[in-house]
Formats: structure tokens, sequence, C-alpha cells
């Protein structure tokens, strides 16, 4: 972790996000208190590993809200925790559904908190990690070239060099040439993985 | 002279020249028969020897002139002594000098021979041999002849005026020149035509005539005149019957046939008869109505006939023995017939045969017809029917007036008991003070209003005793009668009952004017209003559980933000607490920072005391309180309440309180209702305006110095036209949840406040509530 895990806190409620801001600075987490949700939307780097604790029912924009605009905006994932006075279960669903880690109700206990952010800080940086490693993948699928893709198009739906050669018109040898090649280039062994690896990215497209 | 006297007594009680023959008949009728007792007889001649003694001595000393009455038959006909008693009395009246005049009964009917004769002329001579009379009155119509025959003898060429004589005697005795008089002719035929018209319908007709000279005489005039007449009848003669037969046949006569009698001198056998007499018995026995061509008949039963009076023939000869006194010639002087006949009817006896008055001919004399005071005395009678008719019309209205009096005094006692009923069937006492007198009269329903006993006197004290102490003033000045006249006074007192029962009586006062200004009556009414005052408690009660009930359903409404207003401090609490537990954990404590969040944790605890201190107020029931309100704080404060409700509405809220302390006198809580409600319902009316639009605007305005008005602006869809002017009319409602009564109490509330609340729809869109209050002038260190 290059950076130290900040916690996005939003609340309009200026006496509860003095609270909370404390009762996080006290447990050690790095918080940035929002009273506005627009300021904290302007404010926020997508870049810094972090949660986002966010009050449901705010004037001009709610939690749930901001969750979309998040996504929206990078693509990438950043938990959320929400926090509300009120509790009520088809906001609960719809916020667990967009991908929040938690849904704790006003007053938040600190265990129920920390607990909440501590997975949120595992999501984090799996997430990060997945997203680095998937930009990895992509560099190494953006340097093959078009033949070699071809290639491995019919490689992974599980076709022998043979047919692909029909397929491709041209002779089993020059199948093989490319096919190790790509290989090569995508550092991976056996057809396996290369399925594997494609279902990743087709995952993350 | 006694018959004059007998006849002027009867003059005077009868009133009436017609009825005189009729009784002078009627004293011969009593008189008559006895008469011929010598003892009355004795007492005639006697009276007459007196009249002749006074007028011989009258005649020595003037000379008077003499007239001799010479009556053809006794002094029991009738006839002859009317006739000579009018002649007697005309010729006393209209002499203009001294008369004497005598009479005598020459008794011809019953001694017709000569030698008779002969010897009543001596003996008149010898009797007026030294007083020759002037004139002779002859009266029935045998004297005639018997004069005719003796003058010479009595009186010398003596001038004679006749009466009762037949135009047959007249003719056949061819008179000497100084003979004249009255010539009597017996018209049968209108006697016959009399009967005729009275019965028109019958058919049979009796004749009746003695078997006198005179009666057979009649015999053949009556055969003649029935055999001229036009009109037929199956005609019976009874004639020269004796008298008992003649009786016997009569009774056999049909009630419907015509009876003519004739005269009935004598009978068959001789037996001489008074005419009128037989006509009275033949009445009393005949079924069938009798006719007669006799004036004397008439009153001894006869219907009547066309006769001649007697009186008039009277009349008539002493007119003409006055003119040959006079000196006229008495061979000038025509006689004369008939002077005075005419129909004469008795009244009496048309009515006993049940004759029709209105058959009978025009110019008909009706005898004894009971004459009316009315014709006689016109003026008094009809002064008297109108006196007596005026005294009738008096009694009829003071009894009509009594019957009204006690109808009306019935009817008011009616009224009396129906009002007395009635008032106690509402629980109503009715009661009247006189001041001057210090006396009570009340209903009785008024003891059990007042609980005392059956025999407790009514008096003001007795009611004042049982009024409740703390009304007590109250009471007493309504019944002292302290008031002015026609002034009314009302006061709801307590009364407590013996069994200790508390019941509320309305006492209504009002003083009539006694005249001139002073307050006499005092008088007014109890009404039992217990159970008004108790319905009236029951509605305060209720109106005030209504009110609360829609504040906790407005509260209810706004339960998940009120909680969300709870929460938050909660919120903050936990977290600085959890927070300072963190810090204290550590090593080296922040004390700083736990200060902060032990501060924190006073300020939020507070906060949230806040939030739980109104809602207190807006769920506790209770009565109003009066304390001063601060407008702005209320609004404030119940904007913080709606805090998360609006923004859970994504309702924008601005609030323009003028800087100023509006100070109001009132009940907090309702007020606070007031606005809650006003604001609730602006938010639901915006419910489906976009939510950029959302907003609602509160305003004070102090815009007048006396009154502070509350504004809540929003933009919602307004008041709908049709709800126009009904939105403060209770359960009336737009709202799909609402129990339309918001307005209604909020209404209430601002009217038990002295103020206004009105309703308009804003020009830009939305509706304006404003209700305006009171200022109350803050106080000084109250403010």
């Amino acid at each position: 972790m290059m950076e130290k895990f900040t916690v996005y806190l939003v609340d309009d409620d200026p006496g509860v996000l003095k609270a909370l801001s404390r009762l996080l600075s006290a447990k050690g987490y790095d918080v940035k208190p929002y009273s506005s949700p627009q300021i904290f939307l302007e404010e926020h780097d997508v870049a810094v590993p972090g949660c986002a604790v966010l009050d449901v029912s705010m004037p001009g924009l709610d939690g749930l809200e901001i969750q979309r605009v998040l996504t929206a905006a990078s693509g990438y994932h950043r938990p959320v925790v929400f926090i509300t006075g009120k509790g009520d279960i088809p906001t609960s669903v719809r916020a667990m559904r967009a991908g929040a880690i938690d849904f704790l109700t006003k007053p938040v206990k600190d265990k129920d908190l920390f607990e909440a952010l501590s997975r949120a800080e595992g999501r984090d940086a799996e997430s990060r990690r997945l997203h680095s490693e998937m930009e990895s993948v992509q560099t190494k699928v953006s340097s093959l070239t078009p033949r070699e893709r071809e290639v491995l198009t019919h490689v992974v739906a599980g076709r022998l060099n043979k047919q692909i050669a029909g397929d491709l018109g041209t002779v089993e040898k020059t199948i093989k040439v490319h096919r190790s090649r790509m290989m090569e280039k995508l550092g991976i062994r056996t057809v396996a993985d290369l399925v594997r690896m494609t279902q990743k990215l087709n995952l993350s497209k | 002279m006694r018959c004059q006297s007998v006849v002027r007594l009867h003059f005077d009680h009868s009133n009436g020249d017609l009825q005189a023959p009729f009784l002078v008949n009627l004293y011969w009728c009593i008189f008559g028969v006895a008469g011929l007792s010598g003892m009355k007889r004795t007492r005639i001649v006697w009276w007459s020897l007196a009249l002749l003694f006074l007028y011989a001595a009258e005649s020595r000393a003037a000379e008077p002139r003499r007239v001799l009455m010479l009556h053809a038959f006794n002094y029991t006909f009738p006839a002859t002594t009317l006739i000579a008693d009018a002649a007697r009395k005309r010729l006393l009246e209209s002499s203009p000098q001294p008369l004497e005049i005598d009479a005598d009964f020459l008794d011809l009917a019953r001694n017709t021979d000569a030698e008779y004769e002969s010897r009543i002329a001596m003996f008149l001579r010898t009797k007026y041999g030294k007083r020759t009379p002037d004139v002779v009155i002859t009266l029935g119509s045998a004297a005639l002849p018997f004069i005719v025959r003796h003058r010479d003898d009595i009186a010398p060429n003596v001038p004679v005026v006749f009466t009762s004589v037949s135009p047959q005697t007249h003719n056949a005795l061819r008179l000497p020149a100084n003979i004249t008089g009255i010539i009597s002719e017996f018209n049968l035929d209108k006697t016959l035509a009399l009967a005729e018209r009275l019965q028109p319908e019958a058919s049979r007709l009796f004749v009746i005539a003695g078997s006198g000279e005179v009666d057979r005489r009649w015999q053949s005039v009556a055969r003649r005149t029935i055999e001229d007449r036009e009109r037929k009848f199956e005609v019976t003669f009874l004639f020269d019957r004796s008298h008992a037969k003649l009786m016997e046949e009569v009774e056999n006569i049909p009630r419907d046939a015509i009876v003519l009698y004739l005269t009935f001198f004598a009978d068959n056998g001789g037996n001489a008869f008074v005419p009128a007499e037989v006509a009275r018995s033949l009445a009393a026995v005949s079924p069938a109505p009798l006719y007669a061509p006799y004036d004397t008949y008439i009153g001894n039963g006869i219907v009547g006939g066309f006769v001649e009076t007697f009186e008039s023939v009277g009349v008539r000869a002493a007119d003409m023995t006055l003119q040959i006194l006079a000196g006229k010639d008495p061979a000038t002087i025509a006689p004369q017939t008939n002077p005075g006949q005419a129909y004469r009817v008795d009244y009496r006896a048309m009515v006993g045969w049940k004759l029709q008055e209105s058959n009978l001919p025009p110019h008909t004399a009706v005898l004894f017809k009971e004459t009316s005071i009315w014709s006689e005395h016109p003026g008094i009678v009809s002064a008297t029917i109108l006196i007596v008719a005026l005294q009738t019309i008096v009694v009829a209205a003071l009894l009509i007036q009594r019957r009204r009096r006690l109808r009306a005094e019935n009817l008011l006692k009616e009224s009396d008991e129906r009002m007395t009923f009635a008032a106690a069937a509402a629980n109503i006492g009715l009661w009247q003070f006189d001041q001057h007198r210090n006396e009570l009269w009340a209903t009785e329903h008024c003891r059990t209003l007042f609980g005392l006993a059956r025999n407790a006197r009514l008096s003001r004290d007795a009611f004042l005793a049982a009024v409740h102490p703390d009304d007590l003033q109250n009471a007493t000045q309504s019944l002292q009668g302290s008031l002015q006249p026609e002034q009314s006074a009302i006061s709801d007192v307590r009364i407590v009952l013996p069994d200790g029962d508390v019941r509320w009586v309305r006492m209504r006062a009002r003083s009539r004017s006694e005249g001139g200004g002073r307050p006499g009556h005092l008088g007014g009414i109890f009404i039992d209003i217990t159970e008004q005052k108790s319905a009236e408690a029951e509605i305060a009660l209720q109106r005030l559980e209504v009110e609360h009930l829609m504040r906790v359903s407005v509260l209810g409404e706004l339960s998940g933000s009120i909680a969300h207003e709870v929460n938050q401090p909660l919120t903050a609490i936990l977290s600085n607490a959890q927070a300072a537990l963190h810090l204290l954990a550590k090593e080296s404590p922040d004390l700083v920072e736990i200060r902060d969040a032990l501060e924190e944790i006073v300020h939020e605890d507070n906060r949230a005391g806040e939030v739980i201190h109104r809602l207190r107020g807006l769920l506790k029931k209770g009565e109003r309180k009066a304390e001063n309100v601060n407008v702005n704080d209320l609004v404030r404060s119940t904007m913080r309440l709606l805090n998360s409700e609006m923004i859970g509405r994504d309702i924008n809220v601005s609030l323009d309180l003028e800087d100023s302390v509006f100070l109001t006198r009132g009940d907090s809580v309702q007020l606070q209702q007031v606005l809650l409600n006003l604001i609730m319902n602006a938010m639901d009316a915006m419910a489906s305006t976009p939510m950029a639009q959302r907003f609602i605007l509160v305003t004070t305005r102090g815009a007048r110095t006396e009154m502070v008005d509350v504004c809540v602006k929003d933009r919602g869809h307004g008041i709908r036209p049709k709800a126009n002017g009904r939105v403060f009319e209770p359960f009336y409602t737009t709202k799909e949840h609402g129990l339309g009564l918001g307005l209604t109490l909020c209404s209430t509330i601002v009217k038990a406040h002295q103020g206004r609340l009105a309703l308009v729809n804003d020009e830009a869109g939305g509706a304006i509530a404003v209700f305006s209050l009171p200022i109350q002038q803050p106080e000084i260190g109250n403010a």
C-alpha cells in the first residue's frame, strides 16, 4: 500500500459528522469529513485507497446517488458504508445491490463501523489488486499481432491447430509458430491458463 | 136609560162602534129572558117614568119639542132597540132645542087582533093627548101600518118617520105625504153570495125560516132568490118546523153545506121566538156555517151576511126627524133605502168553521177579530217592542259576553295549565316577585328544581338557601330586583340539593315597569341546565380530545422524521462517547480531545432533550393554557421539528421572520399545532410539484401594531376551486386519508386566541395560509 487508507465521511448533521470523525480518528483512520455531498464529490480522488461512509438522507443529494455518481465517474468500485437514521428495508436493499459494504443504522456502534471499515479495506485492496492485474493482461493482449489475436480466439474456442489452419487458409506449421509466440507474449504456458485469462478479461469488460 | 148606560159601558170596553150591536145583543141574551120576569120590568118602567118626569120638567121650562118612538114589538127585540137607542143618542146630541123623547112598545108580534090595536091607540091618545108629539118614529115594520091607521087618533096629521120597512110593505101602504123614513131591503142575494165565496166547494144549501108572518115572507123571498142565483145547490128548505124538530134536522146537516137562516118569529105551533135567540141555538148545533141577512144575529154564532146596521138606520131616522123639527116639510123628504148596508162577518164564527178570511168580499167588516194592541197604540207598542228588543239584545249581549268570559276564563285556565305543564315538562319553573309586598309566587316545579320540601313555603330566602355558596351573590342579584324596568338578566347558578347533588339552574329575571318608571314586578324562569352544562363540558373535553388526536396523528405522520431528529444527537453522543473510550485506551490519552468529546456529548444530549420536550408538549393532553408565546420562536421550533421531513420530501424551506419580539397570549402547543398543520398541508400540496420547485416560505410580519401575521406559502396545487369556502368545514377533505378536521381545528384554535385564519391562492401559484394573532405588549424582563 503506497498510501494510507482514508475514510471519506459525509453527513449533513455537523454534530454527527464531528463525532464520527472523532471516533474514526481515535481508531487511527485518516478521516476526511464532508458536510456537503457536492464538496465531497469534487474533492474525491479515486486513486487514494479508502472508503466512503455516507449518510443516506441528506438535502440535495442522498447517499445512494453519491454511490452511483462515484462508480459512474471512474469505473472503480469505491467501497461504500451507509449510515442512516431511518434504515428502511427498500433503501438498504437498493444500497446493498449497488455494492455497498454495509448499511448501518444510527446510532452507529463503533464495533460495527470498524468491522465494516476493515471489510471495506480488504475489498478496496482486492479491488485495487484486481484492477492492476487486469491492466497488465490488457497491456499483454494489446501487444499481440492481429494474426496472433485471431489464433488466440480460436485456441480459446478449443480448436486444434489443423482446424485453425483450415479456417484461416494456411498451413498447420504457421499456426504453431503464431501460437507459441502468442503464448510467450502473454507469459502463459497452458491452454487452461489462457482460457482463465480471457475469462477475466471478458468479466472486466 | 139603562140600555144607554149598558151600551156606553160596552162602548167603553170594546172601543168600536161595530161591536156595539153585538154587545147589546149580548145584554139581551143575558138579561132578556130574565127580563120577562116582573122584577126587571118594573125597574125599567120605573126608570122610564123617571125619565119622563125629567123631560116634563124640562119642557115646562123651555117648551121642548116632543118625539114619540113606537116600537112594533116588546123590548126583547134587539133590532128595534138598537135603532131606538141610536136614534135617541143622535137626537139628543144634535138637536138645537130641548127634546122630550117618549117610547112605547106596541107588542104587535103577540097581539094581532084589531081590538087590541084600537085599545092601544086609545091608550096612546090618552097618554099623549096633552103632550102631542111633534114627530113619531116607528120602529119595526108592523108599527108603520099601525100609525098609518091610528095616526089621527093619537096625534092628528103628525109627521111620521118610519124604519125597518120592506119595500113591499112600503109600496103596499101608499103612504100619506108627511110620512117618510127608512126602507130596509134585506139583500138575501148578497148574503148568499157571501156564503158562496166563503164556501166555494159547497154543493148543499139549507134554508131555515119559521112560520110567523115575517118568516113566511122570507120563505118566498128565499125561494125566489135561490132560484135566481147562478150557482145551483141541492136545496133543503127547513120551513114551518117545530123548534125541536128544526134543531134535530139542523144537527144532521152535513159539514160542507151552507145554511141560510132567515127569521124564526114563530114555529108551526104558533109559539113566539126571538129570531136572534134561535140563531144562537142553531149555531150551537149546526155542523155547517150559518149565514143570515140580519145584523142582530151576528155575534150569536152565525158567520154573517149582507146586512143593515140598525144603528145607521136609527141615526138616519133621527136626522130626518131633526129636519122635520127644524121646520122642513116632511113631504119634501123622500124615503131612503138601506143607508148602511154592508158585508159583516163574525171572525170567531169564521174561525170556528174554518173559513178563509181571504175569501171575503172587499170592504167586508170583520167583527170580533181580536184587535191587536198594535193597531191601537202603534207608538207605544213599537216603543215597547223596541225597548223589549233592546233589553233582549242587551240581555243576549250580556249572556254572550258572560259566555265568552267564561270561555275566555276557561281558555285562560287551560292555557295556564298547559303552560305550567309545558314548563314543568321542559324542566322550567316560573316565578314572580312583588317587590312592594315582598311576596314571591312560583310554580310547584320550582320546589323540584331547588329540592325544597313539599310543605316548605316558597319564598326568596328558601330559594337562596339552596344556592351554592359560590354563586350566592349572582343569585341574590337576580332575585333582588335591582334591575331597571324592562331590563332582563341571566345568571347560571349551582343548586345544592338536600342529597348533596349539584345541579345547574339558569335564572332569567325580567323586571316589568309598573308605570312611572318604577320597577314593580320582577318575574322570570328557572331552567335546569345541568344537562346543558354537562354537555358543554363534554363537548369541551371532546374538542380537547380531538385536538390531541389530531396532534398525535400529525406526529404519527412525522414519526420517522421526528425519530431522526432524536436519532441524530443520539448518534453523535454514542460516537463521541466511544471515541473518548478509544482515546482513553491509548497509552497517552489526548485529554483535550476527550474533553471536546464530552462537551459534544452534553451539547447533543441537550439537543435531543429539546426535541423530546417539544414532542411531549404536542403529545400531552391538557387544558388550554394562557401563557406568553414568542411567535418567531414558535416558528423556528416548529421548523426544527419538521427539518427531517422537509429533507425527506425534498422541500426547500425559507424563513423570513421580522426581527422583532411578537408575544401573543395563548397556548403554545395549540399554536404550534396550527403552524404544524398549515406547513404539513403545504408539504402535502406539493407532492406532485417537481422537486426543484418544492419550496415553503414562512414569514412573520407585525404590519399592524396590534396583530402579528404568520404566513405559510407553498408552491403546490393551491386551493381547488370547488373546495373554496369549504376548507374550514368539518370532515371536508381533499386528501386521500385525511380526516377533514385539520383546518377546522386550526380555525377553532385561532379564533379561541382572538385571531383570524385565512387561506387564499397565490397568484404566482400555490396557496398562502395566513393567521393573525393579537400582540401582547412585551413585559419588561420577559422579552
